[in-house]
């Protein structure tokens, strides 16, 4: 199973990269319309969400440590946030096809610090899931002795 | 406080509860329980919070809270109740009841942002198996050994709900037709059944009128703007816009479109237009897509006068943009005045480049002073436009193609114009200089000026003038139904995103009632019947509404009751949060599109159709939406 949780968490950190990947390409497609971040939003709202349900549920039956698990799903909670920066930032602006101002944009920009911050759980997840001893789960397996 | 606040606040509520009690119950785990306890009690007020905005949604409308009170608030406040019989033992047991609680928050947080409404039991019970598959797993490994009845119970009652959702949600596909609460019977009075193609309008002109043919073929064309800059486009003859359409009422209108070589195929909608349902150019619904090298004849008396235009409904998403389309004004018989500059100028995105007219450098010209001007503005992209008119008091004389009842004067005012709408400016040209102005730049605009006096420099200091409600504008007049009148069918259309399957993949779709087009169910009308449709936007894209082959009447926006001249629309702009109600008399019978003209939403699963009873059709494609 800790096999299993090392390739979940490697396939959603790649998820992630090709993530930003998308953002560049929907910033750089012209003419620029709805469609130039299609693929960027099928990502984010699918891949990457159903990925870190994956790999957390991998390592809860991998037998991870409880701080290790926790910090797999974080990049849930951020993605959330991810979500909640644009809608804040339209919000604020007035709507998804009003002007932005100074104000909306300072707020838009920090998606892409909020996926960094991202990238950085995922990384620091997998490379902790690597170092994780492998028997594990088959020692877990043997009657835990009574205290 | 605005809906779309109330919506941003209860997400943000929901996250904050769902952080809190996680943290809180790693904190238990981690032996810290004062730490933990006042973060319960943050994620208390933070859970409070969310119960209150949803309450607060439901006021606004039961579209906007329904996943909220019916599962995702019911689902955390058991989790709380848990936390609140645990916490006092502290240890194993209120660590998951606070973990269950996060995932109770976060899980009804996933259910507003991908399901949405409506979300009914097979939805409610996957989403408490969910909670609960992780509540048992946050059991297990925070207790290894707990008794094994127990978890096996647990285990087998989670599987049962899951399953039980996932069983009801596939086997209980939405009704195909939505009869608006009308006589739901969908046979036509005697049984006979009328295919769109029979549906045809007259083929000769009023007495006294012309027929006025036009042949449009679509190409693959490069076009030169004013500034020099070369664009590939799609064109109808070549040009883009496509030729201006002209006509006066009465007259047959007879339009031949040629495909030259288009390989998706083209077809001509005219947008806005009441046309016999044969000549609606949706492909799937009224006709086959023509194909390079095939034609199509377009025929149909001119009986409204006023702004329209036409443009491609086959792959719209990308032929309009690319430049399949053109303006189409109905002069009336008689006219009431006759203004010699009278304009129409659509404004476009092509390629990047915003064009007003087929200029992307502002348009100079010399005009008369006292000289009675109608600037047509017509908006053929998929998202709002912003006007200005600086230098000269005028009146918004016309709406989507329909006059408006005594316009008041406006000056130092925006004008939105939603996509696909249309509204006609009309003032008498003063001593000074006047500027158009698009979107508060100084790019594409008209700048108008008598002879001798310099054009205008007008620009950015525009953008901050205020917007003008139309709701409230002019005065009101007598119309043949309203708020008060009996209807015999009403439809709400709950616009939104979320999983759906579109084009056979599942996507984080644009939907209508939770589902994307074709899984849309298909209104159903009888001919005659005054109809009362409600859209209501739940997501956080401006949905601009379009109606085919019906002006609806705009009876109120957000409960506010339309107070100024009455506005008939075929394309109204529906922001986040908002609510509007509009009325038609289903009076020209076929099978129409009912869509959203931000033609990249439509393509992406809002869109369905609405059908006159005993109308069939029998075109057969995947693209009347797209």
């Amino acid at each position: 199973m800790r096999r299993v949780y090392v390739v979940v968490q490697a396939l959603l950190v790649a998820a992630l990269v090709v993530q930003f990947y998308l953002a560049a390409v929907g910033a750089f497609d012209r003419p620029h319309t709805d469609d130039s971040f299609a693929l960027h939003s099928e990502n984010g709202m699918l891949v990457i969400p159903a990925l870190i349900v994956l790999a957390t549920l991998a390592a809860a039956l991998a037998r991870a440590p409880g701080r290790l698990i926790a910090l797999t799903i974080a990049p849930l909670g951020l993605l959330v946030v991810q979500v909640l920066i644009i809608v804040l930032g339209n919000a604020v602006a007035g709507g998804d096809q009003d002007p932005t101002g100074p104000a909306a944009l300072a707020i838009l920009g920090l998606h892409a610090v909020n996926g960094m911050l991202m990238i950085g759980a995922a990384a620091t997840v997998l490379r902790r899931a690597r170092s994780l001893p492998a028997k594990t789960d088959r020692v877990d397996r043997a009657p835990t002795p009574v205290a | 406080m605005s809906t779309a606040t109330l919506v941003t606040l209860d997400l943000a509520a929901a996250l904050v509860a769902a952080a809190l009690w996680a943290s809180a119950g790693a904190l238990t785990v981690r032996g810290r329980s004062r730490l933990a306890v006042g973060l319960a009690a943050g994620a208390a007020v933070a859970t409070s919070g969310r119960v209150a905005t949803a309450v607060a949604l439901a006021g606004r409308g039961w579209w906007f809270a329904q996943e909220k009170l019916t599962i995702g608030v019911p689902l955390l406040l058991v989790a709380v109740v848990a936390v609140a019989l645990t916490i006092r033992r502290g240890g194993t047991a209120a660590a998951t009841a606070m973990l269950t609680a996060g995932y109770a928050a976060a899980v009804g947080l996933a259910l507003t942002l991908l399901a949405g409404y409506p979300s009914g039991w097979g939805v409610g019970l996957v989403c408490a198996a969910v909670v609960g598959a992780a509540a048992l797993v946050t059991r297990r490994a925070l207790a290894p050994a707990p008794a094994p009845g127990t978890l096996r119970t647990g285990v087998a009652a989670v599987l049962a709900v899951g399953l039980a959702g996932g069983a009801l949600s596939v086997a209980l596909p939405g009704a195909p037709t939505d009869s608006g609460g009308g006589v739901a019977d969908a046979a036509p009075p005697g049984g006979r059944t009328v295919s769109v193609d029979e549906l045809r309008g007259p083929d000769t002109p009023d007495p006294g009128g012309a027929v006025r043919r036009y042949t449009l073929t679509a190409r693959r064309a490069s076009v030169t703007l004013s500034s020099g800059r070369t664009v590939a486009a799609w064109a109808f003859d070549g040009r883009v816009p496509g030729p201006p359409l002209t006509a006066t009422v009465g007259d047959l209108v007879e339009i031949t479109l040629r495909n030259a070589d288009i390989g998706q195929g083209v077809t001509l909608h005219w947008h806005g237009y009441d046309v016999p349902a044969v000549d609606d150019g949706a492909p799937g619904v009224t006709q086959d897509p023509v194909p390079p090298g095939g034609s199509y004849v377009y025929r149909f008396r001119a009986e409204q006068a006023g702004t329209y235009w036409y443009h491609t409904h086959q792959v719209s998403d990308q032929g309009v943009r690319m430049g399949l389309y053109g303006t189409l004004v109905v002069s009336p018989r008689v006219p009431s005045t006759v203004e010699s500059v009278d304009l129409a100028l659509p404004v476009h995105t092509l390629d990047g480049a915003v064009i007003l007219g087929d200029r992307d450098t502002a348009e100079e010209r010399r005009v008369a002073p006292g000289t009675p001007v109608r600037l047509r503005l017509v908006n053929t992209d998929s998202g709002p436009h912003r006007f200005a008119l600086a230098g000269v008091p005028y009146r918004l004389a016309a709406v989507d193609g329909t006059d408006l009842n005594r316009p008041g004067e406006l000056t130092e005012a925006t004008l939105r114009l939603a996509a696909g709408g249309r509204y006609d400016l009309a003032f008498t040209m003063p001593a000074g200089a006047v500027a158009l102005v698009v979107d508060g730049t100084a790019g594409a605009g008209l700048r108008l000026a008598p002879d001798g006096v310099p054009f205008a420099r007008t620009g950015p200091e525009v953008a901050g003038w205020p917007e003008v409600d139309l709701i409230a504008y002019g005065a009101p007049a007598a119309t043949p139904f309203g708020s008060g009148s009996r209807f015999d069918r009403r439809f709400t259309l709950v616009l939104d995103r979320g999983l759906a399957v579109v084009d056979r993949l599942p996507a984080y779709a644009y939907t209508v009632d939770g589902k994307a087009f074709p899984s849309v169910p298909t209104q159903v009308v009888r001919a005659g019947d005054l109809v009362a449709m409600t859209v209501v936007n739940r997501g956080f894209a401006t949905h601009p509404w379009h109606l085919h082959g019906h002006h609806v009447l705009v009876l109120s926006r957000d409960g506010r009751p339309a107070g100024g001249s009455p506005l008939w629309m075929d394309t109204f702009d529906v922001r986040p949060g908002e609510v509007w109600v509009v009325a038609f008399r289903a009076d020209n019978p076929g099978v129409w599109m009912n869509h959203c003209h931000n033609l990249s939403h439509a393509g992406q699963g809002m869109a369905l159709h609405l059908e006159y009873a005993g109308v069939t059709t029998p075109f057969h494609g995947g693209h009347g939406a797209g």
